[in-house]
């Protein structure tokens, strides 16, 4: 395609260029055939249609509700429009849109398919912001360059005037002829005829190579310094557009965990380690990562800790880095979460003390895995996978909202069975249900164990339900929906 | 009273230690330096000095006669995969459950022998995933059934000849008597998945398949006495199966 693009491109130049010329019509008819043809399957493979309709159609036959195909083609009709809509497929069409002879002043919009491949601007920006950092080196390596200019083209003026049997008549010509011969292009039009001036050249096309190596050196070596800030603020460039994410302090076996969970289900984040190697493996699975010290508060302040991130996980492997590193999170960011790891049981008041919201011992879990599987293998497997998500049922919380048509109702009168979810218990720090047995204390709330059939739920209560992921969502939409036809606000 | 042999001084070790002593278990911790022998000693756990690559030292302490469950819990792995491999001569039965530092060495343990894998890195990373995406549930399980509160999730396994041997998933009574939530059923017909009770599918119980049932100690232990009794629990099973 980028041939075809290309093509397209020149035959439009050679139109302007001979304006009788006559462009191959068959050329044109397949090249805007061809971009049609790409425009319609990239419109047709931009959401996946049979996936869509089945989700529905099976969410619809499991919850028993009846399936509107209505409803399903809006849903697939808005998607093509969102395509249509983005500045990608907005430049497709308007290299189609030439070939229409009513339209032809807009060829020139097949141009635009070049700049979507070369991105000029940004090479030259990146270009100039090089050179003026290196301002130094250059001004010094020109000063040189010039300073053997002038002797270059003063000897060449000396010995190859004509009264010398040379070709150089003035001075400009001198200052051409050194030029010429030091960046080793060497036209022939004028050339040195005398023995000094030969001298004189060869001396110039020797200090014209080392020049021109020096000028190569600088550049790379100037590259190279701006790659790793490059890479640095297209990370932060890339992290204000996100809604919100996550910030993972080191990339170890536990970090590395969370990231793959999180990338697997569609989260954002970005990792922040001080070991090169780890950033480098990060990098390979295509994850946002920035080579720093998270301890650092203008890392965390770059990183967003101020702005979109929405969490903080101390994953490293050194308790006295994450007591570090949760004590700076926590003086730049009052609400934020942090999650840090404890790898000593001595250090976990330490980090509740830094500000950490949750610490995760990764010993002591392991140990409590281990011991109760001794016991009851297959429960606790099972328990496992479902807290866990690896398994298809899963157990979520459902909050009853203020407005929403389950307040007020006894769980019984809600039909958790027809649902196809059960009900394990409600969560909640509402005194109105203290006189309910089955009450266990958790933090500042209670957990209200399989609660009696006229447990009567309240605002602010979350119901704690075990079931498949689309009768979870369903049941939970349902509760929402209910809220917002009363009039309440999200 | 089963007997568990801890191999390795670690953090695992001690936290496995801590929560399986006072309980229908016999510890004994097998430590590579006197060091580690007596820290262990003076927390109350029977403790010995053994050199894991000697076979006569392993089955002198039990294993191949009296060891039911064995963990592996040295810092390198190269010596729990020896220990796995001695062990898995001296005895077919053995429960072997072994720690894992670098994941590649998981394979190698369970080629070795070993039932389970535990990876603590995994399940810190696991744990931490779930902190941050379900705080709610996670502090709830946290404080409950993996805390100090009586809350627990047990298995109850069907015995051939028990009363609900051939009885229907759905029909199970008494739940609800004792105060205990069937979370779900492992029909063994059907592989090892846990069936969760939300009337999906019907599942016809036969010996060897499990009930997971959540509740406090004293319910699970009234409704597996009820069981164990033979009390009706189980109704007619009405739909095919």
């Amino acid at each position: 395609m980028i041939g075809v693009v290309i093509l397209s491109v020149l035959l439009l130049i050679y139109e302007i260029s001979d304006s009788h010329a006559v462009i191959n019509g068959w050329y044109e008819r397949v090249v805007v055939g061809l971009f049609i043809i790409e425009y319609l399957l990239r419109l047709w493979l931009c959401s996946d249609n049979h996936q869509i309709i089945l989700a529905h159609y099976e969410k619809a036959d499991y919850l028993n509700i009846p399936f509107r195909l209505s409803k399903v083609m809006g849903i697939l009709l808005a998607k093509k429009l969102e395509y249509i809509s983005s500045p990608l497929s907005i430049i497709d069409l308007l290299a189609i849109l030439p070939s229409y002879r009513e339209l032809r002043v807009l060829r020139l919009f097949v141009v635009f398919r070049l700049f979507k491949l070369f991105r000029y601007l940004n090479s030259i920006k990146l270009f100039a912001e090089i050179l003026s950092n290196k301002r130094f080196e250059l001004y010094t390596l020109a000063i040189f360059w010039g300073f053997l200019i002038f002797i270059g083209s003063t000897a060449l003026y000396f010995f190859e005037n004509p009264s010398n049997g040379g070709q150089v008549t003035s001075l400009f010509d001198a200052f051409y002829l050194a030029v010429v011969t030091m960046a080793t292009v060497g036209y022939g039009d004028i050339s040195p005829h005398t023995v000094g001036g030969r001298l004189v050249a060869m001396v110039l096309i020797f200090a014209g190579l080392s020049f021109i190596a020096f000028f190569t050196s600088i550049i790379v070596s100037a590259f190279s310094d701006k790659m790793e800030n490059m890479q640095v603020n297209r990370v932060y460039a890339e992290l204000n557009r996100r809604r919100g994410f996550v910030i993972i302090c080191g990339f170890g076996r536990v970090g590395q965990h969370i990231a793959g969970q999180l990338e697997k289900d569609g989260e954002h984040f970005v990792i922040i380690d001080n070991n090169a190697m780890r950033v480098q493996e990060a990098k390979k699975y295509n994850y946002l990562a920035v080579h720093d010290d998270a301890s650092k508060n203008a890392v965390l302040i770059n990183a967003g800790i101020n702005n979109k991130a929405t969490a903080i996980l101390c994953t490293t492997g050194d308790d006295v880095i994450n007591v570090y590193i949760t004590l700076t999170s926590r003086h730049l960011n009052k609400a934020i979460r942090i999650l840090s790891r404890a790898n000593n049981e001595e250090n976990v008041k330490k980090l509740y003390q830094a500000g950490a919201t949750h610490v995760i011992q990764p010993f002591e879990i392991a140990g409590m895995v281990a011991a109760q599987y001794v016991g009851q293998p297959v429960a606790f497997e099972a328990i496992l996978g479902i807290i866990s998500e690896e398994k298809q049922f899963i157990m979520e919380t459902v909050c009853v909202h203020e407005g929403s048509f389950i307040i007020g109702k006894a769980v019984d009168d809600i039909d958790f069975a027809q649902r196809k979810l059960i009900l394990v218990g409600v969560i909640s720090a509402n005194p109105v249900h203290c006189t309910h047995k089955n009450r266990y204390q958790v933090k500042n709330q209670h957990f209200y164990f399989n609660p009696e059939e006229y447990f009567q739920l309240q605002a602010g209560d979350l119901l704690v339900v075990l079931g498949r992921k689309v009768g979870i969502d369903y049941f939970r939409s349902q509760v929402e929906k209910s809220r917002l036809k009363l009039g309440m606000r999200p | 009273m089963k007997r568990i042999a801890i191999f390795g001084y670690s953090m695992m070790a001690l936290e496995t230690m801590r929560r399986l002593s006072g309980s229908e278990y016999q510890l004994i911790f097998i430590g590579q330096n006197q060091a580690e022998v007596d820290l262990v000693a003076g927390q109350g756990v029977d403790s010995r000095m053994v050199d894991f690559r000697n076979d006569d030292d392993l089955r002198a302490i039990g294993i191949g006669s009296d060891i039911d469950i064995l963990f592996c819990f040295f810092t390198k792995d190269s010596d729990n995969v020896f220990l796995t491999i001695s062990a898995r001569a001296i005895s077919d039965n053995l429960t072997i459950i072994a720690t894992v530092d670098d994941p590649e060495s998981a394979e190698k343990l369970l080629a070795a022998g070993a039932n389970k894998i535990i990876d603590p890195y995994e399940i810190c990373g696991r744990k931490t995933y779930a902190l941050l995406t379900r705080p709610d549930i996670t502090t709830m399980m946290d404080e409950t059934v993996f805390g100090q509160h009586d809350l627990n999730v047990a298995q109850i396994e069907i015995l051939a000849g028990s009363c609900l041997e051939h009885t229907c998933f759905s029909g199970i009574k008494s739940i609800e008597k004792h105060n205990v939530i069937l979370v779900g059923v492992v029909d063994r017909e059907l592989g090892d998945e846990l069936h969760v009770a939300v009337g999906e599918k019907e599942h016809k119980l036969d010996a060897g398949d499990f009930l997971v049932v959540m509740g406090s100690s004293k319910d699970i232990m009234a409704f597996k006495e009820d069981v164990a009794a033979g009390v009706r629990v189980a109704g007619e099973c009405n739909r095919e199966v």
